[in-house]
């Protein structure tokens, strides 16, 4: 530390202040994630409204970051690895933002499914959502550790939930042909699952900012995918 | 297109190795910002560029220095004759203690660049239109060059610096004495200059070099250490060194 700070070392706390809101903002992230799937899956409308009312604070972290970095921005004219970090930060709290949006979606969601049947997919969605949850938190774990390796793995690890997501569709799709009662429940979990699968999607975007805090170029483009998936099934 | 080329440059002032091994191609119509910290030798390394350092009697410079591809250390160059091709701005204003019209005309006169007086008013009104000056004096071209503001002076200098058509324009830190705004005229007419002329600048605001220039080369205890396009060198460099600098921390 003492050896990379800044000869202004005010700069420096303003820099790790920043670094900390984003790690904190993170783990809140993850909250609304975890509550919204505990509402799932023991079908609790209370704690599906806990989730939302969450989601709240998530806005508030995002426009102090932004306003903090904009400020050091103006303030301290910051050149290559420092502007980085504060450019990625401003992306990295939108991103976060909208991954609290998306939980919150959930737990939208969540209390619609709380009137219902339980479908057995539930639990199938369920654990497309600690995955989910894992890859949150690793990425926040290499966002603080700064560690490029880590956030390339977890940009390539993305690939699983895609699959997951497409087998869920497959056999959500099956129940509702099936039984036409569980077309309701069964969109529900589907859009559930989509949700899931956008905060993969952007989890991967937080991976190419910590590649580029680190390398100064982006991480590309050629990402491994899962399959596309065919809406209409013959 | 290359302008100036320099392979191999050491400069000892005595005994002390001021500039070691420099190879850099400055480019025409460019600005080149030498950057580092104090002592670094960018200073040392401009004055080579137009021979100011054989004023220095210890100062000894091994190495190849060229212009369009000619040694300019050859017996036959003509060290006066080089400066009128290779001009400076310093970082002090320092107008002779003349009209404004002298100021300008001084060069072009004693290098005889001039046949008739309505030849030398073209010049001088063509120089200071140029350094962007023009309007703010020509009403009062007899008056004296001290008589300016800092802003005003510096650009009256550039203004004698480019009577002489010189190719390449060196500035040694032509804005630091200067308010914001006329920090930002020079900057302006930095930008323009380089359609005519190559410019090199050694500037200590690291801001400035990133604005005004499009090629950096970045000294450190008399190494070029890093030199490249200014947008690299300002978001991704690549030496450890330069990355400490320019960010404020220390190498």
């Amino acid at each position: 530390m003492e050896e990379n700070a800044h000869i202004v070392s005010a700069f420096d706390k303003e820099l790790a202040h920043i670094q900390d809101q984003i790690s904190q903002m993170g783990e809140h992230a993850a909250a609304v994630l975890q509550t919204a799937l505990q509402a799932v899956k023991k079908r609790d409308p209370a704690l599906a409204q806990k989730a939302i009312e969450m989601d709240k604070i998530l806005d508030d972290f995002e426009l102090e970051i932004e306003e903090r970095a904009t400020q050091v921005i103006a303030l301290r004219q910051p050149m290559a690895l420092d502007l980085r970090v504060l450019i990625s930060a401003i992306k990295i709290a939108t991103t976060l933002e909208r991954i609290g949006d998306l939980g919150k979606n959930i737990a939208r969601r969540a209390l619609v499914l709380s009137d219902g049947k339980k479908l057995k997919i539930t639990s199938s969605v369920v654990q497309m959502g600690k995955a989910t949850r894992k890859q949150l938190d690793a990425i926040m774990a290499a966002h603080t550790a700064r560690d490029a390796d880590l956030a390339v793995e977890i940009w390539e690890n993305d690939v699983d939930l895609d699959e997951m997501y497409n087998s869920i569709f497959r056999e959500v799709v099956t129940y509702m042909m099936e039984d036409s009662r569980k077309i309701s429940a069964g969109s529900q979990l589907l859009f559930i699952a989509k949700n899931l699968e956008r905060i993969g999607d952007h989890t991967t975007h937080i991976s190419e900012m910590i590649y580029y805090v680190v390398h100064g170029k982006p991480l590309g483009d050629d990402r491994p995918k899962g399959e596309p998936l065919a809406y209409s099934e013959e | 297109m290359i302008k100036m080329k320099t392979r191999n440059v050491d400069v000892f002032y005595g005994e002390n190795h001021a500039i070691k091994d420099v190879s850099i191609d400055i480019l025409d119509k460019t600005v080149t910002a030498f950057i580092g910290p104090s002592g670094c030798g960018k200073s040392t390394f401009l004055r080579c560029l137009n021979r100011m350092n054989d004023t220095i009697s210890i100062c000894r410079i091994t190495g190849e220095l060229l212009m369009d591809d000619e040694d300019i250390y050859a017996k036959s160059v003509d060290p006066v004759q080089l400066r009128a091709r290779v001009g400076m701005v310093f970082q002090k204003p320092n107008p002779f203690p003349k009209s404004i019209y002298d100021n300008v005309a001084y060069g072009p006169k004693i290098h005889g660049l001039v046949d008739n007086k309505s030849d030398l008013d073209e010049v001088v009104e063509k120089s200071l239109k140029r350094a962007a000056i023009w309007a703010e004096v020509k009403d009062r071209l007899n008056e004296s060059g001290t008589s300016l503001s800092g802003g005003q002076q510096q650009r009256l200098c550039i203004a004698r610096a480019i009577a002489t058509a010189p190719e390449v324009l060196l500035m040694d830190e032509p804005a630091s004495a200067l308010d914001p705004i006329a920090t930002a005229q020079i900057e302006e007419l930095i930008d323009e200059l380089r359609h005519r002329y190559s410019v090199v600048i050694v500037t200590h605001s690291m801001q400035q070099a990133a604005r005004v220039s499009q090629k950096t080369a970045f000294f450190h205890m008399g190494d070029m250490v890093e030199y490249g396009d200014t947008t690299e060198i300002f978001t991704n460099p690549v030496d450890q060194r330069t990355q400490d600098y320019i960010t404020g921390r220390f190498g």
